[in-house]
């Protein structure tokens, strides 16, 4: 046994593998100690708070337990047992609450704030301290999703030990010094992050709150629903909380192999788009002056009616923002009923990546990462950006293009499924990593092909069903539904629709819907009604349907599921998905992939012009005003070097033109852009071409 | 059997004795009997002298309530509408009074001593629906008013609120 060393906590001998914390050993023993800044998942600790005084035998003074290790033949007494630990403990409690303003009744983290926790279970119970206590202005708003209450604050620096060494933006610092020490931004501008909203979470007193669910709810009030996010491939853990049915935040759930509890701003801050104005609730039928709500039995006569004109050459476009469920339902309807197996799929599927499938945590082990995307990671999968992040603080290398020498256990990880699949093969990868563009393309394609087979129709497509906004929105989709005599779409929001469709169908968001995903890993997970939609599910008009047609469809989520993993997933059940999913194991390496061919980067005078879907964008994100301020639509991204070169630094507003088209945007530096481009979003002004001059 | 006559006869013998007697019956509604000073009867939510509620919607009284009839909705103080001296208001404040058990615990848990019990059992409706009371409600003197015993009789502390307010 010397990978375990035996120790002694309060008279309990306790036996843990070397390199243990004292703080989780004692746990092991069953002795809380009790901490605020300790948190395994920001770093190394600091001992910023030293709520977890104990003592140890051969020590002179008491000692934060949260930094030490447990160590062979330790004796450690804890509050409990140590009259010396427990007055220590007592007068950090003490010191702790002498500023703090215990304005619990008002306070949002009041009833699940870990300060009233301890406060209430050790410390002395009452107060020595008369005099006033020190004010500070409150609430700050931190960015238009974040207020602080600076007097709240117990500086542990959980929140910017996150800032600094999780999402690395850096952007929330301590400043001042000593007592005077506040939590702020440089400069007092917005904490501008794709990650900020876990500082919320992580903040163990109400001085980080949530402006969206300031006041909302106490946790006596509230439910809480186990589901998975539903707006990009990475599917984070989440527990959507719900008050009077109305959902009011969106917490991590933390599955140690996706996110490590960790959630991007729009998966967190967007879920204002289930009561957006336009959110379509009833079916809407084209007339004379734009959409007039239908009855269900109308609508679905008018449906029926359409497919029927549309036969084999309907074809349908998906958003891959569908359960697969639903994807599936949908294939049986058409595939089966109608003979139409023409689709729209978002996505392709990367069927010989399985055999590199691994947990999104082990990129966090890698030595060498290759990483070949147009988009930046974090715009399309930000969850997979802190993995390389970790992997980077471990000394991880990462590279942005193939090198000449081999590679050795390299982790691959890229937006182009064909060359990552034969790539991940030449290099022989030990895992490979694909990012979708589209939170279910893949489970959507599976649904698509289990529901049935045969071949497209060869015709113009007379009927076109565009499902979801995503879809709605794409020019492609728009550009085929304008060639079709009738489009049917199915979507949550009006705008999406207007111009667009003869007969709108109300579709439900994730948030409302039982079902299944599948993320980038290949992933099966559940995703659970949170809150009731304002229209009937899906599955349930989608058999009806059916019916009409003679083929059947269950509108029951659990029954289709069934039907599905019966033909593509061996046969798991909802049950074995459970609330954390497991990962299915690789598959077999297979044969060889063909190399795809090589793509020509044009070269030309000026920066190449790089466009990309940043995070905050789509029809959800539209709908949300408070997170306007993380739109990048104007703005130039921009390589460090290029920008010296022109003088121009992060904020400085820019001229940009190609072909005699002037735009100004504000530049952002960025570290991972290659030299020679810029990136511009895909919202932003179109007229540019593909090279560009950048002048300050 | 033949206890039978002497028996009856023992009993009428009873009745007749009360016949004489000054009756013990109060005719309410026509009569109120007064009600001890510290009995629980219908809420009340209380304001500040400046005329600022004094509940600040902390839901404490609803996580207390053992019954779950108590509904706060809370929204934040803003310079053109400030209601209470928090940060918070209560811009929802609901008793279901049918499911109330008097028990006072909402009482107990308001650390502003915002809702306090009142006196007042005269509260029944012909509609249930009626019987939710809303801030408004909550916030005025009842309607009908019972009288209470005289405070000095019994051993009653004065209540904090109103030794404090
Ligand atoms: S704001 Fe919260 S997380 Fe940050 S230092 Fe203060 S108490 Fe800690
Ligand atoms: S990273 Fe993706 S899955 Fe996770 S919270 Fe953000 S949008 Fe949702
Ligand atoms: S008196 Fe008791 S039952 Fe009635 S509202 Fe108060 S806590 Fe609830
Ligand atoms: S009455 Fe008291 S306990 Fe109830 S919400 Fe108001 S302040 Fe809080
Ligand atoms: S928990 Fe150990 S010092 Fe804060």
């Amino acid at each position: 046994m010397t990978d375990h060393v035996t120790l002694t906590i309060d008279e309990r001998t306790v036996t843990v593998p070397k390199g243990t914390g004292l703080v989780e050993t004692a746990q092991a023993a069953g002795i809380e100690i009790p901490v605020f800044c300790y948190e395994p998942r920001l770093g190394p600790p600091v001992g910023a708070c030293r709520m977890c005084l104990v003592e140890i035998e051969g020590m002179p003074k008491l000692q934060a337990g949260c930094t030490l290790t447990a160590q062979e033949g330790m004796v450690v007494r804890t509050a409990r047992t140590s009259p010396l630990a427990s007055e220590g403990q007592n007068s950090t409690l003490e010191f702790i609450l002498v500023n703090h303003p215990l304005d619990c009744p008002v306070c949002d983290k009041g009833g699940e704030c870990p300060l009233q926790d301890l406060t209430f279970r050790y410390g002395p119970g009452n107060t020595r301290m008369t005099f006033d206590k020190r004010t500070q202005e409150k609430p700050i708003p931190l960015s238009p999703t974040i207020a602080l209450d600076r007097e709240r604050c117990i500086l542990c620096y959980r929140c910017t030990r996150f800032s600094e060494s999780v999402s690395e933006d850096n952007d929330l610092v301590p400043l001042n010094r000593g007592a005077n020490t506040v939590i702020g931004t440089f400069e007092d501008q917005p904490y501008r992050s794709r990650f900020s909203g876990n500082v919320v979470e992580l903040c163990p007193v109400g001085a980080l709150t949530s402006t969206q669910y300031r006041f909302e709810a106490r946790p006596w009030d509230i439910q809480e629903s186990p589901s998975v996010c539903g707006l990009c491939p990475v599917g984070c853990n989440i527990s959507a909380t719900t008050r009077e049915g109305k959902v009011k935040r969106i917490q991590s759930r933390n599955h140690p192999q996706i996110d490590e509890g960790w959630l991007c701003d729009k998966g967190r801050f967007t879920y204002g788009h289930l009561t957006a104005a336009d959110r379509i609730k009833t079916p809407l039928l084209k007339g004379e002056a734009g959409f007039e709500p239908l009855e269900w039995d109308d609508a679905l006569d008018q449906a029926e009616t359409l497919l029927r004109a549309g036969g084999d050459t309907v074809v349908t476009a998906f958003s891959g923002t569908e359960s697969t469920e639903q994807a599936y339902a949908l294939g049986r309807l058409l595939r089966a009923g109608l003979g139409a197996n023409g689709a729209v799929l978002p996505e392709e599927i990367p069927t010989a990546l399985d055999a590199y499938r691994a947990p999104l945590s082990s990129i966090r082990d890698a030595t060498t990462i290759v990483i070949l995307t147009r988009d930046l990671v974090a715009d399309r999968a930000p969850i997979v950006d802190l993995w390389v992040k970790a992997a980077r603080r471990n000394g991880a290398t990462i590279l942005t293009e193939i090198p000449e020498e081999k590679l050795e256990d390299a982790v691959l990880i890229s937006d182009n499924a064909a060359h990552a699949a034969w790539l991940a093969q030449d290099i022989d990868a030990k895992s490979a990593f694909y990012l979708p563009r589209t939170p279910n393309g893949r489970g959507v394609a599976d649904a698509w092909s289990a529901a049935g087979d045969g071949e497209a129709s060869n015709e113009e497509p007379r009927v076109v069903i565009v499902s979801g906004d995503d879809a709605a929105a794409d020019p492609a989709v728009r550009a085929l539904a304008a060639g079709a005599d009738f489009v049917i779409g199915i979507g949550l929001f009006q705008e999406s629709f207007e111009g667009l469709a003869d007969l709108v169908l109300p579709a439900t968001s994730y948030l409302e819907r039982d079902g299944t995903t599948v993320n980038l890993e290949g992933r099966v997970q559940r995703q659970r009604r949170a809150v009731i939609a304002p229209c009937p599910d899906e599955l349930a008009w989608i058999s009806k349907l059916a019916e009409r047609f003679e083929v059947e469809v269950s509108p029951h989520a659990s029954l289709a599921f069934e039907e599905i993993s019966g033909r593509i997933y061996g046969g798991v059940s909802f049950a074995e998905i459970g609330e954390q999913a497991p990962l299915p194991p690789a598959a077999e390496k297979g044969a060889p992939v063909p190399a795809p061919k090589p793509v020509q980067v044009p070269v030309a005078d000026g920066l190449r012009v790089i466009r990309y879907r940043p995070l905050f964008s789509g029809p959800v994100v539209d709908r949300v005003p408070e997170v306007e301020f993380q739109k990048a639509d104007h703005e130039v991204g921009m390589n460090p070097a290029d920008a010296r070169e022109r003088g121009v630094i992060d904020g400085d507003m820019v001229t940009v033109n190609s072909r005699g088209n002037f735009h100004r945007f504000k530049a952002r530096i960025v570290r991972d852009l290659p030299a020679g481009t810029v990136r511009l979003s895909t919202y932003a002004e179109g007229d540019l071409t593909e090279f560009v001059a950048v002048r300050k | 059997m033949a206890q039978v006559v002497p028996n009856t006869l023992k009993g009428f013998g009873v009745t007749l004795k009360q016949v004489f007697k000054k009756p013990l019956t109060q005719q309410y509604p026509e009569y109120k009997h007064p009600v001890y000073p510290r009995f629980r009867g219908r809420h009340r939510l209380h304001v500040h002298a400046n005329g600022l509620e004094k509940c600040v919607g902390c839901s404490l009284c609803a996580a207390a309530c053992p019954s779950d009839c108590i509904r706060v909705v809370a929204a934040e103080n803003t310079p053109e509408n400030r209601v209470s001296a928090g940060e918070r208001y209560a811009r929802i404040y609901e008793i279901n009074l049918s499911r109330c058990i008097f028990c006072g615990y909402c009482e107990l848990a308001c650390p502003f001593d915002a809702i306090t019990l009142g006196n007042d059992f005269e509260i029944s409706e012909y509609n249930r629906d009626d019987l939710i009371y809303d801030k408004e409600m909550l916030l005025k003197e009842p309607v009908k008013k019972v009288p209470v015993a005289d405070r000095s009789l019994y051993d009653t502390p004065i209540p904090y609120y109103r030794s404090h307010s």
